[in-house]
């Protein structure tokens, strides 16, 4: 059974018996770890983390290759976080380096926009940057490790109405088609002699605003006649399903893990408070 | 067939009016294929102009077209199709963590909310048939230089005006005047490019749902989010590239959707004259 959001990310968790636990077991794993990261105050404690998020995932079967997909988020953030902390934020500290970018004689005194590198700053960066690893592999652990079917049936087992499972079973599925209609909006415009590879910015950006009109009509044309079809078989909203073909059991399995995933939260809590 | 067209739409409104507006499976499927539609939009924007550093954020936001349109469309399912779209968002290809995209997510409801409120408060039902195309067309460039200039002439004046004096105060000054001018041409326009309170309506959506966003936006992922993944000092960097780039696609490519799309959106009755029905 796909991963949500398996069509654009690719990430799907190989163990079967970490895909054999109880959704809400999946989804708290991540949820804890992710709390974890408000309580990493440091350096020392968001590496921590990240060795706990990285077995946690080696665990589900996820290959750490999968953070392939998120280089492009890492790199600009890591490195916009440096940045920022030499050259918006000026923490006191030992200076290791000092330069002036801009000085204009003001009214009201002296402007300066400085490159400004101390101990305090490099620390502060380490932590944010250590911090953002950990946010990638606790979404990638989400991400790789809840199917759609979990979801679906997830929502339809706590009781929730058609209306909310067929929308997020059509979500889903509607990312599939609409990735596919996109592929061919583009493909039709390439063959009309589009280049996207070479075209500027901003024709880019006027290219990608033609294609919406016709995704949007699609989407219309779509939506109308998947409706017809639903009121077509008689299902309103708001029916409650009365039999359900599979029943998610909470086994002392999935007590045991989420406990200790509780654990590893509180201990991350401690850590903060205590040091 | 002109006249036909017309007598189908007076004849659905008769309809509309006699029987109780209630949720259907037409509102439920269109909000889940709006939501996968703005979660591709926003992972193809985010990924091909990105705002360096601050993923999920993109200098030309094309998802962000759709939003302000759905939340006119579709009122309330409008602005839940931004939030859960941005929800997925955050977690691909911005890799936030669940509670941190959670909470960011809101950007994007607010971002289709703000519209919806103006046209659904104010009463006003979205007639977007241009009268002068060529004012029409001309109104995204005149609201959005305007705007952008008296943005970027307050954010000055907050920043450096106020401590330093000149000569911040005489850019500030240039910057408010010029964009104020411009802006006010950009209403002129809308009030002559066709219904006159369906165009100020989408100004005001527009200014709002790019300024509102923005601060939530850029708030969320630099100050009150559990944790922020960016420091404090980028709030400004991140909220000027966010609103700036926001203001351009709601005035250009949001315009086109409404004055393209809004009479099909009525036609086929997916369009929601409250907020859920």
């Amino acid at each position: 059974m796909p991963t949500i959001l398996r069509e654009l990310t690719g990430i799907e968790a190989a163990s079967t018996r970490y895909m054999g636990l109880h959704v809400a077991t999946k989804i708290l794993i991540p949820l804890f770890l992710s709390i974890s990261i408000l309580f990493t105050k440091d350096p020392l404690a968001a590496i921590s983390l990240i060795v706990i998020s990285a077995l946690t995932c080696k665990l589900a079967g996820i290959p750490l290759s999968a953070m392939k997909k998120y280089v492009v988020v890492i790199g600009s953030m890591t490195s916009f976080i440096a940045l920022s902390f030499v050259l918006f934020a000026h923490l006191p500290g030992r200076v290791f380096y000092e330069a002036t970018l801009l000085r204009i004689e003001a009214e009201k005194g002296v402007f300066e926009w400085k490159i400004l590198v101390t101990d305090t700053a490099l620390s502060y960066a380490a932590t944010f940057i250590a911090r953002i690893f950990a946010m990638v592999l606790t979404a990638i652990l989400l991400l790789g490790t809840v199917t759609d079917r979990d979801f679906v049936w997830g929502l339809r087992s706590v009781g929730l109405p058609f209306g909310a499972c067929v929308a997020a079973s059509l979500f889903f599925r509607g990312i599939q088609l609409f990735v596919s209609d996109f592929m061919t909006i583009r493909e039709a415009m390439s063959a009309r002699g589009v280049d996207f590879e070479r075209t500027s910015l901003a024709r880019r950006f006027l290219l990608y605003a033609n294609a919406l009109i016709p995704l949007l009509s699609l989407m219309i044309t779509r939506s109308y006649e998947m409706s017809l079809a639903l009121e077509a078989r008689g299902i309103a909203p708001s029916t409650r399903a009365k039999a359900v073909y599979h029943r998610f059991a909470f086994r002392r399995r999935d007590l045991g893990i989420t406990l200790t995933y509780l654990a590893v939260m509180m201990a991350f809590i401690l850590w903060w408070l205590l040091w | 067939m002109k006249d036909l067209y017309k007598l189908d739409l007076r004849v659905l409104t008769v309809r509309e009016m006699s029987a109780p507006r209630r949720v259907t499976w037409m509102h439920i499927v269109t909000f889940a294929f709006a939501t996968a539609i703005s979660y591709v939009l926003g992972v193809v924007s985010s990924l091909i102009f990105p705002v360096l550093g601050a993923p999920g954020v993109s200098a030309l936001y094309v998802a962000a077209a759709i939003y302000v349109p759905l939340g006119v469309w579709m009122g309330a399912w409008g602005a839940l199709a931004g939030y859960v779209s941005c929800f997925f968002l955050g977690l691909y290809p911005s890799g936030y963590s669940v509670i941190q995209s959670l909470i960011w997510s809101w950007a994007d409801f607010i971002e289709a909310i703000v519209p919806a409120a103006i046209f659904r408060l104010a009463k006003v039902d979205p007639d977007f048939t241009a009268k002068r195309p060529w004012a029409a067309k001309l109104l995204p460039l005149f609201i959005s230089m305007g705007t952008a200039l008296l943005f970027i002439g307050i954010v000055v004046q907050v920043l450096w005006g106020a401590k330093y004096g000149e000569p911040f105060v005489t850019f500030y000054v240039y910057s408010v005047y010029i964009g104020t001018a411009l802006a006010l041409i950009g209403i002129v326009l809308g009030l002559i490019a066709g219904h006159a309170k369906t165009w100020i309506a989408h100004i005001l959506g527009i200014i709002g749902a790019s300024v509102l966003s923005g601060l939530w936006g850029a708030g969320s992922l630099t100050y009150f989010n559990l944790p922020p993944p960016l420091p404090a000092e980028l709030f400004w960097p991140v909220f000027v590239g966010w609103v700036l780039g926001d203001l351009v696609v709601l005035s250009v490519i949001a315009t086109a959707l409404l004055v393209a799309l809004t009479p099909v959106f009525k036609r086929t009755g997916l369009y929601v004259k409250g907020w859920w029905a």
